[in-house]
């Protein structure tokens, strides 16, 4: 401060003063994304907010906002979706047994927590980056390995395991398995990527690194709009989700099967690649009609606004569906309550491919209490037949299990580490 | 950590104050009962492997000084069974007059400024441990007792880290 010249100095003390004046706001902020929007119906709050200090100070809040790290369930998961995020996955060492695990999972749940604050971990070698956490979450999965290489089987979540072959699939080994993932989220991409290798270094004594998925979405704030939004086709994308604390206990928490998963969750990650060759061919009228929604708002082309519901049964003028048979959301509806979820994706977009077209798509990441029962039946009707696979191919697939969250002195994973 | 000096302490301390007024305004003065800092944020950099002539690692920390006096940070022993059998020592790190940068005992200890703080860190300020006699394996705990310049004295408890977030 001592160094500080005097014009700098009378800036940081306005902001400061704006902060403070508005605090309030940004809890109530982060209150509303603990209360579950994950589609993002936040921006009305913090747009509000502006009028109560400059634009600059608002940024500045942003990039202060925390999301609590400890609690009963994990953070990241029903948090707003952050601008960008980067997964990441490890298979554990063979000189790693259950003891290693356990300080493992201690080390990072103190890294997680301090960075989760705007602090830095305790070997931080870059401190300075840790200091704007923009509702930074780090969030902790097991995979199958983890189990059985730890001699846990007897004790996977009901309903956890591989996915089953789908012959859609093109997978790589590049993005597909792990032991372990670390699910990394903010505003600031320096946060994402600083809070990546704080916590890589951590998992690199016990466990080697497998592969790393990085991606963005839209900012959550700064638009005056509650629109959902959209992926690189250029769609509404996230629009049927779970978004209250009644819908999350539906679909994503478990209360069933291990003691120690309850109010956890699992996790499937499928790297989807686009060819945007082809889709950049198509009319809005088929991009639409194989969606079964308007890319101008996301709305069904049954209804007007993005949140009316999908009138299945319309049919045209000439006797025809109005929403195709094979169109992607007839197909994801599978008009069932015990097979939703929450769909929490990130697009990605990682230089080019070998023929020149962007290595681009999707890095699709859904929650739910049991992938057997919730996630598999869907994923089996769009492998069948879904008008969209002409231009996606899945080309990573990986699942975890993620232990409930942690209390103050305890650590993620502690239930079945202890 | 089982550091004895936390918020209570200073509760304690503060009580201990207000019953050396009392005892002013009766007669016989009390000499003040001397402030433990406090310590927080306590690592040690993990040694996962000894190599011949280079078992040796560094504890790291923030201690804090509550009161209105300096305090130094003037030694520390080890109390982890069977760690070493060396003394310890209070380094800094300084650049020598070969350029090079080189480490040696603090002169008069590590200063803790009256109601300030000091953060002991990789290529600073930092408690030396000598010739380890097992390694330090990441993630595991190692205790020792540091000693200030006004006779009071802190166990801590250190977790070993890794520096560099390349190693594997
Ligand atoms: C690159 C790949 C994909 C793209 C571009 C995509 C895009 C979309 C879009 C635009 C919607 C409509 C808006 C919404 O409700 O969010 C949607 C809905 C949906 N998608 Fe996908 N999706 C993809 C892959 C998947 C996969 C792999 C699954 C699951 C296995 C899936 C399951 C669903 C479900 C369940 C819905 C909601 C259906 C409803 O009830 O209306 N999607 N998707
Ligand atoms: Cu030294």
């Amino acid at each position: 401060m001592t160094h500080t010249p005097a014009e700098a100095q009378a800036e940081t003390e306005v902001t400061r003063r704006g902060f403070l004046a508005s605090a309030g706001v940004v809890s109530s902020y982060v209150a509303a994304g603990v209360a579950g929007f994950a589609g993002g119906a936040v921006t009305a709050s913090a747009v509000s907010a502006s009028s109560l200090c400059t634009q600059s100070q608002l940024r500045a809040q942003e990039q202060a906002a925390t999301i609590p790290f400890f609690g009963d369930y994990q953070a990241g998961i029903m948090t707003p979706l952050q601008a960008y995020g980067t997964y990441m996955a490890f298979n554990l060492k063979s000189s790693t047994g259950i003891d290693q695990a356990r300080s493992m999972m201690q080390l990072l749940t103190d890294d997680a927590a301090r960075l989760a604050v705007g602090k830095p971990t305790l070997p931080d070698g870059d401190p300075y980056l840790a200091t704007e956490p923009a509702r930074l979450t780090s969030t902790f999965g097991f995979g199958p390995g983890f189990f059985s290489k730890l001699g846990l089987a007897g004790k996977m979540p009901v309903g956890f395991g591989e996915l089953p072959a789908f012959s859609i699939d093109k997978l790589q080994p590049e993005y597909s398995g792990g032991d372990l993932v670390i699910h990394v989220g903010a505003d600031n991409p320096l946060t994402v990527a600083h809070a990546a290798r704080q916590l890589t270094r951590t998992a690199n004594t016990f466990a080697t690194p497998l592969w790393s998925q990085t991606g963005f979405n839209r900012p959550q704030y700064g638009e005056p709009t509650d629109q959902t939004g959209r992926n690189l086709f250029g769609q509404v994308d996230g629009t049927v989700n779970p978004r209250s604390a009644q819908e999350f206990d539906a679909q994503v928490w478990a209360s069933s099967g291990p003691r120690w998963f309850h109010d956890g969750t699992c996790l499937v990650i499928r790297r989807i690649q686009m060819d945007f060759a082809g889709w950049d061919k198509l009319d809005d009228t088929k991009k639409e009609a194989s969606m079964g929604r308007r890319l101008s708002n996301g709305a069904p082309l049954t209804g007007t606004s993005e949140f009316d519901k999908p009138d299945l049964e319309a049919k045209n003028a000439h006797g025809l569906s109005v929403i195709p048979a094979f169109a992607h959301v007839r197909r994801a509806n599978t008009g069932k309550d015990t097979e939703k979820f929450l769909r929490r994706p990130l697009n990605y977009e990682d230089g080019l491919l070998p023929s020149g077209e962007p290595n681009a798509g999707l890095i699709f990441a859904a929650y739910m209490a049991d992938i057997q029962k919730q996630f598999v039946p869907v994923q089996q009707r769009l492998a069948d037949l879904d008008l969209l696979n002409t231009w996606i191919t899945p080309i990573g697939s990986a699942v975890f299990a993620l232990p409930p969250g942690a209390r103050r002195g305890g650590y993620i994973g502690e239930g079945l580490l202890g | 950590m089982k550091n004895s000096t936390s918020a209570t302490q200073r509760g304690f301390s503060l009580v201990v104050v207000a019953i050396a007024a009392l005892a002013l305004v009766g007669c016989a003065p009390a000499a003040p009962e001397p402030v433990t800092p406090t310590a927080t944020d306590v690592w040690i950099k993990a040694v996962p492997e000894l190599m011949d002539g280079m078992a040796m690692t560094g504890v790291f920390m923030t201690l804090e000084n509550p009161t209105e006096a300096d305090i130094e940070l003037v030694g520390a022993k080890n109390t982890t069974e069977g760690l070493t059998e060396t003394a310890m020592e209070i380094h800094e790190v300084v650049k020598g007059d070969d350029g090079e940068m080189k480490m040696q005992m603090v002169e008069g200890g590590i200063v803790i400024p009256a109601k300030e703080s000091v953060t002991l860190k990789p290529g600073g300020y930092h408690v030396m441990y000598w010739d380890l006699l097992k390694p330090i394996p990441v993630g595991s705990h190692v205790t020792l007792t540091l000693e200030f310049s006004n006779g009071t004295t802190l166990d801590v408890d250190a977790v070993a880290r890794d520096i560099s977030t390349y190693a594997g």
